[in-house]
């Protein structure tokens, strides 16, 4: 999955575009939804942001809609929470037999924090599928972010892709030996798994030093990127978007709901 | 578990983009800020003193991106996953955990939308900096007192997950009182998370634990030359283990 999602940063319909502006867009949208007072605005980022992902970038419709289902199952019981504590306005629902009543201010809270939990998910998912990560180090090192972190976040990110498909093998090779069979196997097991993958990664990292050491490391890694001047209309579009977003979110504020 | 499904899973740990209000996100920035400043401040000293601590630092935090995205077995069907950062903490302090997760913490939001960026903050101050300095403080306490290790252990990696679940209640509670007010809202989430997280907390020591004996077991070598355990005890965990 994480190789997937990387493919696509990489080949996508706007991987030409200025990476800055990309994440520009993804980032004053996520503003936007957060700071928007009703849920027309997050939604709106929401439709737009996913058109961009599937018109735009050409991400392929069913892959996108699985990746979406993420968030729903994070959200839930925290929103479920929310939306029981907040009394206030008319009762619109009764647990029977429990103390809890769903009320209008509670669901119009509820209704927002979806929305905006949406809003922002799809702006996350357009920063992820267009935009590849080693171009969001590159913007970084710019911003003069520490070239420590950068490297530590570099090397990181290329141990990730190692040590996932290391976990699968060894994850493999135990379920074909029954490793998950019970519980108390399932947890030996686990823990063994966690216990050679750290083994293995650290042997990995100490064979990374050597290889650069050899390689003449002198404390910096190169990043490659190659500039790509933003263009005079994508930056207007942009602009326009976001203002349009903006005044949404003014003229419709309040809750919807009763 | 197997890699290809791993984003089909849910948890609780992280609190969703968008889900904190202005000025709630904001401010978890700032009380995590000067933890950051600080393991950054230590990390720039150790890898001008010690070139091989990137590589390690790097493949550590990679190793905890990977477990935390793994599916723990849980008791009640429910999908959990480990934390990871309390190893973290007691591998190498509290402020460089604190660096390791803001680095997973930003892998997580961008690759699998998993947290976000403007609850980036909170998330910070609960996975990266409030469970690892818990662990990174019972595993010093329980060295020092002599206490068994293993069992150090187990308490350092079970109590640092338990905490981070208190900590992101009281951030939802703090950003969400309701009319129950914050005592009402705090119990009401903690009610709820307990659900999962006091059997992955259980879970989570018994794992790290056991990575704990193998890499005792296999290669001591680590722990001692990041001065966690002495050679001599070292040597009496596997004699005891033979």
């Amino acid at each position: 999955m994480y190789e997937v999602l990387e493919d696509f940063a990489q080949t996508n319909g706007l991987r030409e575009t200025n990476p800055g502006l990309k994440l520009f867009i993804g980032l004053a949208s996520i503003l936007l939804c957060v700071s928007s007072p009703g849920p027309v605005a997050p939604l709106l980022v929401a439709a737009t942001m996913s058109a961009a992902i599937l018109a735009l970038a050409k991400i392929p419709a069913r892959f996108y809609a699985r990746l979406l289902l993420v968030p729903v199952s994070f959200s839930v019981m925290s929103i479920a929470v929310v939306l029981f504590i907040t009394a206030g306005g008319a009762v619109l629902l009764e647990v029977p037999a429990l103390p809890l009543a769903v009320t209008a201010d509670g669901a119009n809270l509820a209704l927002l924090l979806l929305t905006r939990v949406f809003g922002g998910m799809c702006s996350l998912y357009f920063i992820a599928l267009t935009t590849p990560m080693t171009e969001i180090f590159d913007i970084l090192r710019r911003l003069r972010v520490p070239a420590a972190f950068i490297d530590l976040s570099l090397l990181t990110y290329r141990f990730i892709f190692i040590l996932i498909e290391e976990a699968g093998q060894i994850y493999r090779s135990q379920v074909m030996r029954l490793g998950y069979g019970r519980f108390r196997e399932s947890v030996q097991s686990f823990g063994m798994l966690a216990g050679v993958l750290f083994i293995r990664t650290w042997e990995s990292g100490e064979a990374l030093m050597l290889a650069m050491d050899a390689r003449c490391y002198d404390g910096r890694l190169g990043i490659p990127a190659d500039s790509r001047p933003v263009s005079i209309p994508a930056l207007a579009t942009a602009l326009l978007y976001l203002s349009a977003v903006f005044g949404v979110s003014l003229s419709t504020g309040g809750p919807v709901l009763v | 578990m197997p890699p290809t499904r791993l984003q089909s899973i849910g948890d609780i740990m992280h609190i969703m983009e968008g889900f904190l209000p202005s000025p709630w996100w904001e401010i978890w920035f700032f009380v995590s800020l000067p933890f950051i400043v600080i393991g950054l401040y230590q990390l720039n000293k150790l890898v001008q003193e010690k070139r091989e601590a990137l590589p390690l630092l790097a493949v550590a935090g990679a190793f905890v991106f990977v477990l935390s995205s793994l599916k723990l077995p849980s008791f009640n069907g429910s999908c959990s996953h480990p934390t990871g950062t309390g190893l973290g903490g007691v591998l190498f302090g509290p402020c460089i955990a604190a660096v390791l997760g803001l680095i997973v913490l930003i892998f997580q939001a961008v690759f699998l939308a998993h947290g976000g960026i403007t609850t980036l903050g909170a998330n910070v101050f609960s996975m990266g900096i409030a469970g690892p300095a818990v662990a990174y403080f019972i595993y010093k306490a329980g060295t020092r007192a002599g206490a068994n290790t293993y069992a150090t252990v187990f308490c350092a990696a079970a109590l640092a997950d338990l905490f981070t679940y208190v900590v992101t209640s009281v951030q939802l509670a703090l950003a969400f009182p309701g009319t129950a007010g914050f005592l009402g809202a705090f119990s009401a989430f903690a009610a709820i998370f307990a659900v999962t997280q006091v059997p992955l907390a259980i879970i989570e020591g018994a794992v790290i634990m056991l990575v704990f004996k193998y890499i005792v077991q296999l290669k001591p070598e680590i722990l001692t030359r990041l001065n966690l355990l002495s050679e001599s005890t070292v040597t009496k965990l596997r004699e005891a283990a033979a």
